[in-house]
């Protein structure tokens, strides 16, 4: 089997011959650390966003190496949206959103076009470019049709908070001024349609959404609220990626359950990453599994940062046990490798999980 | 007087801001104690918000109305507030230097505010020397600390060990997603909270 092909299955619910092997993210630190195992021609140690346009090939020519000598069986592509630099610390992009950059993970919006109701009719929307999936289009190049290529995007919930700027904004108008959540999320929506048509143009698989709902004890917002302000957004983009013949999973850090259901319902085939801190992958396989696939689990909180490989080993091999039996089951970190993460321990999940993750399993309790 | 105390408290929970901050304008005006209104009133409404939401009754969207209205009815309170008698203390908050997460944070200085308390919010992405300087210049009677990441969460101690040289009976605390009583204990923290809500019960109870 190919790796695309192993994931597609696992995707379907039906065990591959081994279990997917897949990542959501790898930071630049952390794509050049793991290249320093298999090649020498890497970028300088540095943010994306400062690289030259030498330097950044040379970061996702690092990455591709990484997959390749790995036989990762999916690959993950970010929009490269354009951005300028405002100052030392923060860019802007295409929708006028001011972002912080951060050296522990992605640039985050403290800054928006719209910062009341009344400013939604005057916001000039931001159309994606071709040169935004420039990622995308590289990956496929370079890896072709053997592993399956996906494609992150923020959800509606995500885009409408950074458009504002601050979640507590959204999450405060989520009681105040429902009509202009709908407003916002359907300017979102209207915008994520369009980058599912080009995503499937140029070769995705899979869309992960991308978008935390939910912290440690449980969701940012009631059931009531998810129901009312994401889930119909969710539905209008599942559907459409399915018409364009990908497959979707929600993303979200945190304790899903409350919630669990409308992404079901929603038309997700998938979900990642069931942090290990806040949901117990053995129920969520129990409950959800004939219906999603199941990605994640590997805890990237402690376990990679701190863990020996040993750890690792064994968090896969329990991992493999409880989640993998009768398919459905892509292993990945419980969220991404950020430059937390020993890169040896990334390395012996990896093995771990090619290890004891044949099909049928055969892994004892 | 019990009526417009209530609804004051009603108010708040309901995130009505102009309401609150007219009905505690209207209580005032009626010789009601500042202080009355303060903690019969607008701090028992956040408490409730808090039990609801460890219910799972109420999430973040009501903290953050609630927050608002509280805010908006402190605007028109603190004035006839006694000076030295403006809450409970005064805690200077933080996100450790490399996490520009902001929402954790944001969460426990509105309910520290909801609780009474005085709040400093020195930013995300403060490095450790910034600590010690805002603790130098506030002398605060809880200093928090916040950290979403794993990789963030150890300038933790760094700022701990920092902050104690300046002064070795500060009172720290320390919170965020990674963050657990164990890594607390370990760093030499005084305080830990899984969240915002018990991060306030926390801080009233060292203070005692």
């Amino acid at each position: 089997m190919t790796g695309k092909e192993r994931m597609l299955t696992a995707f379907d619910r039906r065990e591959p011959d081994r279990v997917p092997v897949w990542e959501m993210a790898f930071n630049e630190e952390s794509i050049i650390k793991l290249g320093k195992f298999y090649t020498d021609d890497l970028p300088p140690m540095k943010f994306a966003q400062q690289m030259t346009m030498e330097e950044k090939v040379k970061l996702l020519n690092t990455l591709f190496t990484v997959a390749r000598e790995l036989e990762l069986d999916g690959i993950t592509s970010i929009g490269l949206l354009g951005t300028e630099p405002v100052d030392d610390e923060h860019v802007k992009d295409g929708w006028g959103r001011i972002l912080r950059v951060s050296e522990e993970g992605e640039a985050t919006a403290v800054g928006g076009p719209i910062s009341d109701p009344s400013d939604l009719r005057g916001l000039k929307a931001y159309h994606p470019q071709p040169t935004d999936f420039l990622m995308l289009m590289a990956s496929v190049g370079n890896l072709g049709d053997g592993v399956a290529q996906v494609l992150v995007q923020p959800g509606p919930f995500r885009e409408s908070w950074s458009l504002l700027g601050s979640m507590e904004k959204l999450l405060y108008h989520y009681v105040k001024n429902p009509g202009f959540v709908k407003d916002l999320a359907q300017v979102a929506t209207d915008y994520i349609l369009e980058v599912v048509d080009m995503a499937a143009d140029n070769g995705a698989d899979i869309i992960a959404l991308d978008g935390d709902l939910a912290f440690n004890q449980t969701t940012l917002m009631s059931p009531a609220q998810y129901e009312e302000y994401v889930f119909p957004y969710h539905q209008q983009i599942t559907a459409h990626a399915h018409r364009r013949g990908l497959l979707i999973f929600k993303h979200s850090d945190g304790n899903m359950w409350p919630i669990m259901d409308g992404i079901v319902d929603a038309g997700f085939d998938g979900f990642h990453p069931v942090q290990p801190q806040c949901m117990d992958i053995g129920e969520v396989k129990r409950k959800y599994g004939d219906r999603l696939c199941i990605l994640g689990n590997i805890d990237c909180t402690y376990l990679l940062p701190f863990g020996s490989e040993e750890e690792v080993e064994e968090s896969v091999r329990e991992t493999i046990r409880v989640a993998a039996p009768g398919g459905g089951y892509v292993i990945s970190s419980s969220n991404s490798i950020h430059p937390g993460c020993k890169p040896e321990n990334y390395i012996a999940m990896v093995r771990a999980a090619r290890k004891y993750g044949v099909y049928p399993i055969d892994v004892e309790g | 007087m019990r009526e417009i105390l209530e609804a004051i408290g009603k108010a708040i929970v309901e995130g009505e801001e102009e309401e609150t901050r007219r009905l505690v304008e209207e209580a005032l005006q009626g010789g009601v104690d500042p202080r009355k209104i303060l903690e019969d009133a607008m701090m028992p409404a956040m408490e409730d918000i808090g039990e609801r939401f460890s219910r799972g009754e109420a999430f973040i969207p009501e903290l953050i109305v609630a927050a608002e209205a509280m805010q908006r009815g402190m605007e028109a309170l603190k004035p006839r507030l006694a000076e030295g008698e403006r809450g409970r203390g005064l805690v200077v908050l933080g996100t450790v230097q490399g996490d520009i997460h902001s929402i954790g944070k944001n969460l426990v200085r509105m309910c520290l505010e909801g609780a009474g308390f005085e709040v400093v919010d020195i930013g995300e992405d403060v490095k450790t020397e910034r600590f010690v300087e805002a603790y130098r210049e506030h002398r605060p009677d809880i200093l928090g600390l916040s950290a979403l990441l794993s990789s963030t969460m150890q300038r933790i101690p760094e700022v701990i060990e920092a902050v104690r040289a300046e002064d070795s009976g500060a009172l720290i605390m320390v919170g965020g997603a990674p963050v657990t009583q164990e890594f607390a204990d370990r760093s030499g923290a005084d305080g830990y909270a899984p969240n915002a809500f018990e991060a306030a019960r926390k801080a009233k109870e060292l203070l005692g």
